[in-house]
Order: C-alpha cells, then sequence, then structure tokens
C-alpha cells in the first residue's frame, strides 16, 4: 500500500490546471462550507455548456476534483448539471473518505450552477 | 530515499553523520561491542566500556557529571520519565504542576494524563511572539507547585524561552524544573554546570545521531529523582530498566562529540542560512513569521500566508521536505496547537509552514525553497477565490 496520500491522477490535475480562475461574461456561483471556498463559471449556449472555469481554496484532492469536473463537463448538457453527483469523481481520484464533505461542496457548487443557469 | 528532494525537515529528525552510523554499525557485529553490557564477562565488560565512554562524551557537551545521565529510547521516553516520575516522586509534597500549552506534544499528553489522575496543571499561555512571561510564571508559582517544564527551543517555531529565569525561580521556591531540550542539546550551548534546570530530556536524531535513543538528565541535588516508569531490572539504578543499546549509545556518544567541536561554526552557518530564506520569502506579500525572530534557533523558521491552504501548498512545495504544523503530528490535519496558542487565526496556522536546516542544508537547497515558495503561492493564488464579501 502506498504512502502516498494522492493518486497519480490527483498529482496531474493539481499541478496543471488550465480550468483555473473565472469566465468574466459567465454565470458564477460560489459555495463555502466545510472550510472550504469553491467558485464556478460557466458559459452556457442554448442547452450546452461550452466552457467552465473553476476557483477553489482547499487540499488538493479538491482543487484535482475541481479541475476534473471542469474538464469533463465542458460540451455536456446544461440539464445534468443539477443533477451532477460527485461520488464518481471520488472513486476516479481516490478520495480518502474523511475529504467527504470538502468534495460535497464541490456537488453542491455544481447544482448551484445548474439552478442558476436555468434561470430565465 | 529519492536524490531529488530538498530535505529541509531537521528539526522533526537530522541525518545521521556517516561517522555515527560508522560507529554503530561496528558495535553490532562479532567483531565489536555488541556484548550486553550488564555481564560481567570480558565481552560484557568491554561494552560496558563503550557505554561509560558514551555518557562521557555527552555529559561533556552538557557539563553535567557522568552519573546524573540515563539512556532512554528517546526524547518522548525522557519527558514522560521527568514528568510523571518527578510529579509521583514528589506528590506527597503537592500535586500543582506548570506547564505551557506550545509545549511538545510529548509533554502536554503526560500533563494531561496527571490531570486526570489528579494533579492540578496550570497551563500559562505564551505572547504572541511565542515567549513566556516571566511575571506571568512567578505569578503561577504555589506553595504546592513542585514541578515545572518548559522547553528550551520550541520545535514549531524556533522560539528560545528564558531558562535562566524560569530556572532562578524554580530554585528560589525548590520546585523542579524540566527542560525539554531535544531541538536544543548540541545546537545551542546547554551549560548544566550554570544552568538552574533539575530535569533535561534529550535525543539523539535531532543530533546526526540515530532514531530510537535519548537520555534524560536528572541533577544530583535533594529533592530531585524521578519514580521509575519501567520495572525488569536493576540497570541504571533502577530508574531505568532495560538492556543497554550499545550501539546507539554509542552513536549518541559520538554525536555529542561531534557536537562539541562544531556547535559554534553550525550555528554561524544556521544564522546565514535563515536570514538567507528570510530575505527571499519576505518578498512574499501577505506571509507572517511565526514567533519571535529575536529569541529564535536559527535552525528553524516557521511562516504563515494569508489565504494558502496549508496542505496544498505543502504538495506544491515538492520536492521540497517540509513540515506544516508539528512534523510529529503531520496525519494530524487540524491547525497548529501551537501557532493558534500565538494567537494565529485557524487559516493562517493551517497555512503554516516550518523550513528547518543543518549542517547538510546548503544555500542552492535556500534558494531553491525561496523559488518554490514564490512559484507554490503563486499558482494557489491563482487558483483561489476571493473571500466573500
Amino acid at each position: 500500500m502506498s504512502s502516498d496520500p494522492y493518486s497519480t491522477r490527483v498529482r496531474q490535475l493539481f499541478a496543471s490546471t488550465p480550468h483555473a480562475g473565472a469566465i468574466d461574461d459567465g454565470i458564477i456561483v460560489r459555495v463555502e462550507d466545510q472550510g472550504v471556498r469553491v467558485e464556478l463559471s460557466a458559459k452556457v449556449d442554448r442547452d450546452r455548456v461550452i466552457a467552465l472555469k473553476f476557483r477553489a481554496w482547499g487540499c488538493p484532492h479538491l482543487i484535482a476534483a475541481a479541475e476534473a469536473f471542469c474538464t469533463g463537463f465542458e460540451r455536456q448538457q446544461v440539464a445534468h448539471l443539477k443533477s451532477f453527483a460527485a461520488a464518481g469523481l471520488m472513486q476516479t481520484l481516490a478520495v480518502p473518505v474523511e475529504k467527504t464533505g470538502r468534495i460535497l461542496v464541490l456537488e453542491d457548487a455544481v447544482r448551484s450552477l445548474g439552478a442558476a443557469v436555468r434561470k430565465p | 530515499m529519492s536524490t531529488d528532494i530538498i530535505y529541509l525537515d531537521y528539526a522533526a529528525t537530522t541525518p545521521v553523520d556517516p561517522r555515527v552510523a560508522d560507529i554503530m554499525s561496528a558495535h553490532l557485529t562479532a567483531s565489536g561491542n555488541y556484548a550486553n553490557p550488564s555481564a560481567i564477562h570480558i565481552a560484557g565488560r568491554s561494552a560496558s566500556d563503550a557505554v561509560d565512554r558514551a555518557t562521557r562524551q555527552l555529559s561533556a557537551l552538557l557539563n553535567c557529571k557522568a552519573d546524573e545521565l540515563v539512556w532512554t529510547s528517546g526524547a518522548t521516553e525522557s519527558n514522560n520519565l521527568a514528568i510523571a516520575g518527578a510529579a509521583r516522586y514528589r506528590e506527597s509534597r503537592g500535586k500543582h504542576l506548570i506547564t505551557m500549552p506550545t509545549e511538545h506534544k510529548a509533554v502536554c499528553d503526560v500533563f494531561r494524563a496527571l490531570e486526570k489522575q489528579g494533579f492540578d496543571v496550570t497551563w500559562l499561555q505564551p505572547k504572541e511572539n511565542g515567549r513566556l512571561r516571566i511575571g506571568d510564571f512567578e505569578a503561577a508559582l504555589r506553595d504546592d507547585t513542585q514541578l515545572v517544564s518548559i522547553m528550551s527551543i520550541n520545535n514549531e517555531t524556533g522560539v528560545l524561552q528564558n531558562i535562566d529565569a524560569i530556572g532562578a525561580l524554580c530554585r528560589e521556591r525548590d520546585v523542579l524544573f524540566h527542560v525539554d531540550a531535544a531541538q536544543g542539546i548540541g545546537k545551542l550551548p546547554f551549560d548544566l554546570g550554570n544552568l538552574p534546570v533539575d530535569l533535561v530530556s534529550m535525543t539523539a536524531h535531532k543530533l546526526y545521531g540515530p532514531k530510537g535513543i535519548g537520555a534524560l538528565y536528572i541533577a544530583d541535588r535533594p529533592g530531585c529523582h524521578v519514580e521509575p516508569l519501567l520495572y525488569g531490572g536493576g540497570q541504571q539504578r533502577r530508574i531505568r530498566p532495560g538492556t543497554l543499546p550499545v550501539h546507539l549509545i554509542a552513536a549518541f556518544g559520538l554525536a555529542a562529540d561531534i557536537a562539541v567541536a562544531s556547535m559554534n561554526n553550525d550555528l554561524l552557518y544556521l544564522q546565514a542560512l535563515n536570514e538567507r530564506l528570510w530575505a527571499g520569502l519576505s518578498a512574499v506579500s501577505g506571509i507572517t513569521r511565526n514567533g519571535s525572530a529575536e529569541h529564535a534557533f536559527p535552525g528553524i523558521l516557521n511562516v504563515s500566508i494569508d489565504d494558502i491552504e496549508g496542505e496544498s501548498l505543502l504538495l506544491a512545495l515538492e520536492p521540497l521536505c517540509v513540515a506544516t504544523g508539528s512534523a510529529c503530528n503531520s496525519h494530524n490535519k487540524d491547525p497548529s496547537y501551537v501557532l493558534r496558542a500565538l494567537g494565529r487565526s485557524d487559516e493562517l496556522a493551517q497555512s503554516a509552514i516550518r523550513f528547518s536546516f543543518g549542517r547538510e542544508t546548503t544555500e542552492k537547497d535556500i534558494d531553491f525553497a525561496v523559488q518554490g515558495y514564490h512559484a507554490a503561492v503563486a499558482h494557489l493564488r491563482k487558483i483561489a477565490p476571493g473571500r466573500a464579501a
């Protein structure tokens, strides 16, 4: 068993964060809980998310999860934002169970984004 | 271990000096002093001579008598033996004890255990710079105070306490004074012939010696004694029984001997490295030095930074090997209790990085650390959102 608390994937996502930042004319949501902060911004074209950015203050797993979400969710349907579940990301990134609460802050932010996007 | 790392965690442990490693391994094999030093045969006497030699070497470093030293497994055991042992020995005279919440866990947890056993412990808060107010200390002393424990160098911040002044007040009141000097022995002058201290905990592995060996100084003066924690043999005047690990003791002795010769140069070198590191780090906006800069051991520099998360900072600093919070407590992600006691917020305490360096550290290592810190902070600030209004 490795003593490294971070998987190779977490290390890659943490070190290189092309989605870090904000889309100035995008839809922005912020969630702060569990001692971490997540901000997501999105640009939407009809029913598709065409660009995503994030900002996060928290542990490497949270930053990696936010980057992974942005990478994976671009060009997906807006409708899927509101039903986003972080469980898959947690499994892929081997997030330790004690950090579940922090990753759920990201889940909350994504769902909030879904709600904000759908507002007329 | 990877050769690509930059090791700046000397306060957690030092590499073993090659000369020390040589003497240690030489005592393990058939051609060395591997015998049980309690045995009365020739091999046993030879091993006993090796122990005596090491005891003299350590006592020379400390300017104490050889029979004032007891070998232990390390500073944690020494702290337990000193504090619990002295408290129980003096229990019939009184049950009041004094310490600080910024002590190492190996001290704090012994006091907490004693509290549960009915002892009354006063926890003196430090000033913002980590130092103890001598007036607070004097006011805390009571007629039934029996033991005081204050460390010489704080393991997280490097802050030095005024051991002379605290010890002088203890002597006036006939109170035993224990000093956890795990970070100090062999690094700063510690002259037990002149310092008013009664019990001193130390360990070899912060002094370029091996892990698993420490010592406790017990002053040869009336009223200064400890009840043993372990039973099982008559070794070491029944204070700490168990077969003596000759190879580790010989190694600690040589490490002490080397420290005698190199301490002054080491100190000057560490001071220069400290100044170089702080000159580089202080250019980062929002950085704070934790603890007194004036009264500090130069081998440790602890900094916090605004709006940076500590665990992410530590990862972003790789391959730098530094500590966040207390190195001995790195699996606990709670903010450093030492820095909290100095008045730092949870976030600022959680962002703390302790740089600690030693003989093998180079100026190039320090420059790499400075560059790495600047880059890590820039990376994380780019990622971090602003605070809510």
